[in-house]
């Protein structure tokens, strides 16, 4: 038999069992397999668990009392209900099991309490004995056998079974503040004829119902269909749950209400918010997952992930470019503006390096000292101030110019080396234009670099990528010191104590001019004398 | 009777609740019954106050009687399958405490199941008795306490292996035969130690001792072959009634012996004195 036809059928089975032998069965006590009992002064506690995993915690907290963390009631320290449950705790403590379970389904709270207390009490009695006390029913009909557990209390007996029966939810609903005077009819339809009367609540699950008579209370139809012809009438209200109407001719007195409509519309409204979340998190997905797949960077894979090499590389080398290209118009510029300045640095630069190195470094390190005691001695007199103003931005920005500057005279004098050079690739530098020399010098520092990059396009050759990314990098610290030494020992190049001009024009003319001269006091020396031997 | 009585002290206070000052003293009664367990692993931890553990029979897996200050601890019972967690954690850290101040644990644990068991506890006046409990094995380590372990039953089940850790203590542990331990490590740190090896013995085992500085006492039953190495830098051992043959020290019949332990001693500083016990 098919597994759900055969909780169908349990399940009516169940229920049919349960409206029979309703004084047949014997309450029992559920297992407590674990129990806690604490208490302080403000706090007294019992914490219980079932076999079953159910679970039950009464709280005389500060005051409230808790069952399962929801405020029952309220009592005051040492008043007579936080008494007696402290007393039944007390008693609980040394008992275990069925003992335990005895004493606490057995517990009464005290006589004569004030009516909240009562009301608060009622509540724990009520609690304690809903959670220990279940009934066991056991019905059979044909193949179909079922066993359940289910509360004691008669009054809610059907709605329990039906809560426990998660198919039937609707009906808990339904029955919901009805009195217990039933008629029930499960899978069958049910005619009330033409003047006769039903006393009390009417209930059909799963059939028809059709209503040519008289019902005195409530009807309810779970999961059927509802037909008032125009004699019928219902006293109170028609409750319905999946039920169609199939026609309402005649009087329902209390109306129709449709006990799931709450429930659909929030269904509703929930199902719509889902979509609208699902939606949401779907876009926010794809935008992502997009953003993934175009990303350059990241260790995630995307489509873009061979080519994330080649175009880090290819980036790189433009990079450099365009550096080379800034520097090369900045040192046009000096060239320009500061022709003579930047011989007088490029000259001192290759002249004396070492010396220049040294000072570039010691120079860099002073940087920071200077600027910033610069400014405090600014800062102290009124006159000052405004100076310092000035120096504090334009200090730093006159060190990074004559960086520049210094730099630039470098590779300026690397240029004219290239140039010199029989390397065929610097055939184009030519000597005399100090731009190309310049350019060709930039170019040399920044080689390694752009080397780099492009090997960095082939991943397997990241070692040597980086070893030239260093010898760059220590190439161009380098070139900075010189520079920077240079510019400090020229004063920017206005001081050429460290290097004179060389004029070959100048220096020729002077060498034959004082050739001329020597030679002509020699002549006639030598003509005088050989004149006078010749005499 | 010992149980009433605890219950009744306990019942009392729950009924009749007195802050003390500056404290929330607070009792807590926890206990689970018994299911179809199979070996257990039980870890508990205690920092300060009264430490007992005795083992029970009433179909319960544990019973756990506890007081503590609320406002700075909170209680630990957690059971999950195969694994059973008990004691009490602080709620911050660096809480100072004095054993006078600080409140006690008294702990049942079911006769009979398979226990791996592990102790953990700092300064506290521990009464432990393991007597009736199947250890399968056994963790045991505190801090500065006063304790006394007694194995006052043999363990129904054989055990591989009893490790004692002992920071600052005086520490006694009697009938060490009735743990039916393969092998029995004892690191102390400082302190008095008595290992009693009293009990029933039922299998030879392998005794190692360390310790840094202290007097210790080893309390043999006569019977059992004793075979004592010692390597200390400055101990005083008192070895009467073993015979020093080459490095090591054998009481007469160890060859002879139904059961025979062989005990290594690393002590560094500190007195070692064999005593027999009839």
């Amino acid at each position: 038999m098919h597994m759900s036809q055969l909780l169908h059928r349990a399940f009516w089975v169940l229920v049919l069992a349960a409206l029979t032998l309703p004084l047949g069965v014997e309450a029992q006590l559920r297992t407590i397999v674990s129990k806690s009992v604490s208490a302080s002064s403000s706090r007294a506690t019992l914490e219980i668990e079932f076999e079953d995993d159910g679970t039950l915690e009464i709280a005389f907290d500060g005051g409230t009392i808790l069952v399962d963390g929801e405020a029952v009631g309220s009592y005051e320290d040492g008043d007579e209900l936080d008494t007696a449950w402290r007393a039944l705790l007390g008693d609980a403590m040394s008992r275990e099991s069925g003992a335990l379970a005895r004493i606490l389904d057995g517990w009464a709270p005290p006589a004569d309490l004030d009516r909240d207390l009562e009301n608060a009490a009622e509540a724990v009695e009520y609690a304690l004995e809903d959670a220990l006390a279940h009934l066991d029913v056991e019905a059979e009909r044909g193949d179909a056998s079922v066993s359940v557990s289910i509360n004691n209390e008669e009054g809610s007996l059907i709605r329990l079974l039906v809560s426990a029966m998660g198919n039937l939810g609707g009906l808990e609903k339904a029955l919901k503040g009805l009195d217990e005077n039933f008629r029930i009819h499960i899978d069958e339809d049910v005619v009330i004829p033409s003047g006769s009367m039903v006393e009390g609540t009417l209930v059909v699950i799963g059939g028809s119902l059709r209503v040519e008579g008289e019902i005195e209370g409530d009807a309810v139809i779970v999961n059927g269909t509802l037909d008032v012809r125009s004699d019928g009438s219902i006293g109170g209200e028609a409750r319905v749950a999946d039920t169609r109407i199939v026609r309402n001719t005649g009087e329902i007195r209390g109306g129709i209400v449709n006990v799931l409509e709450d429930e659909r519309e929030f269904e509703r409204e929930l199902r719509h918010e889902l979509y609208d979340e699902i939606r949401a998190e779907i876009r926010s997905d794809v935008r992502n997952e997009i953003r993934n797949a175009t990303r350059f960077e990241g260790d995630g894979f995307s489509i873009m992930s061979p080519l994330r090499p080649v175009i880090r590389g290819v980036g790189g080398v433009f990079e450099k470019l365009v550096g080379v290209f800034i520097l090369a118009l900045l040192g046009a510029g000096f060239l320009a503006f500061a022709g003579e300045n930047m011989d007088a640095i490029s000259e001192t630069a290759r002249r004396s390096p070492g010396r220049a190195a040294m000072v570039g470094v010691a120079g860099s390190f002073l940087l920071v000292p200077i600027w910033l005691l610069g400014a405090v001695a600014l800062a102290i007199s009124i006159i000052g101030i405004p100076v310092a103003i000035a120096w504090l931005p334009l200090f730093p920005l006159a060190a990074i110019m004559a960086s520049v500057l210094g730099y630039v005279a470098v590779a300026r004098n690397a240029g004219e080396w290239m140039a010199d050079s029989s390397f065929p690739w610097t055939a184009w530098i030519r000597k005399s234009n100090p731009v190309f020399t310049l350019v060709g010098g930039l170019l040399a520092f920044s080689g390694l670099f752009i080397a780099g990059h492009v090997l960095s396009i082939a991943p397997f050759l990241n070692v040597f990528s980086t070893l030239l990314f260093i010898v760059g990098g220590v190439v161009t610290f380098v070139a900075l010191q010189i520079g920077f030494g240079a510019v400090l020992l020229t004063r920017a190049g206005r001081r050429r104590e460290h290097y004179s001009t060389y004029d070959a024009d100048a220096a020729w003319e002077d060498a034959v001019r004082r050739n001329a001269e020597d030679g002509l006091d020699g002549n006639a020396g030598t003509t005088t004398g050989e004149g006078s031997d010749d005499a | 009777m010992r149980k009433t009585m605890t219950a009744a002290i306990v019942a009392a206070a729950v009924i009749a609740p007195t802050a003390a000052q500056g404290q929330s003293w607070r009792t807590v009664t926890m206990s689970r019954q018994l299911e179809d367990n199979g070996e257990v692993r039980v870890f508990v931890d205690y920092g300060a106050g009264e430490f007992t553990v005795r083992s029970v029979d009433d179909g319960i897996l544990y019973r756990m009687n506890l007081k503590y200050d609320e406002d700075k601890f909170e209680p630990i019972a957690d059971f999950s399958g195969e694994r059973l967690h008990l004691g009490v954690e602080s709620l911050r850290r660096n809480i100072n405490i004095s054993r006078r101040q600080s409140g006690s644990l008294e702990l049942e644990l079911a006769r009979g199941v398979p226990m791996d068991l592990k102790l953990k506890f700092g300064a506290v006046q521990a009464d432990i008795d393991l007597g009736g409990l199947a250890l399968t094995d056994l963790e045991l380590s505190t801090g500065a306490s006063e304790s006394l372990i007694d194995v006052s039953e043999p363990n129904p089940v054989p055990m591989e292996k009893a490790s004692f850790e002992v920071g600052a203590a005086e520490f006694t542990i009697r009938n060490l035969g009735n743990l039916r331990a393969e092998e029995i490590e004892v690191r102390a740190g400082v302190g008095s130690i008595i290992l009693d090896f009293d009990g029933r013995w039922q299998r030879d085992a392998q005794v190692a001792v360390k310790m840094g500085l202290g007097s210790m006492e080893l309390r043999v039953p006569e019977g059992l072959g004793v075979r004592l190495q010692k390597d200390s830098f400055l101990t005083a051992l008192d070895s009467e009634g073993l015979i020093k043959r080459g490095d090591v020290y054998e009481s007469p019949d160890f060859d002879d012996a139904d059961y025979r332990i062989e005990v290594e001693l690393d002590v560094a500083f500190g007195s070692v004195a064999v005593v027999w016990i009839r």
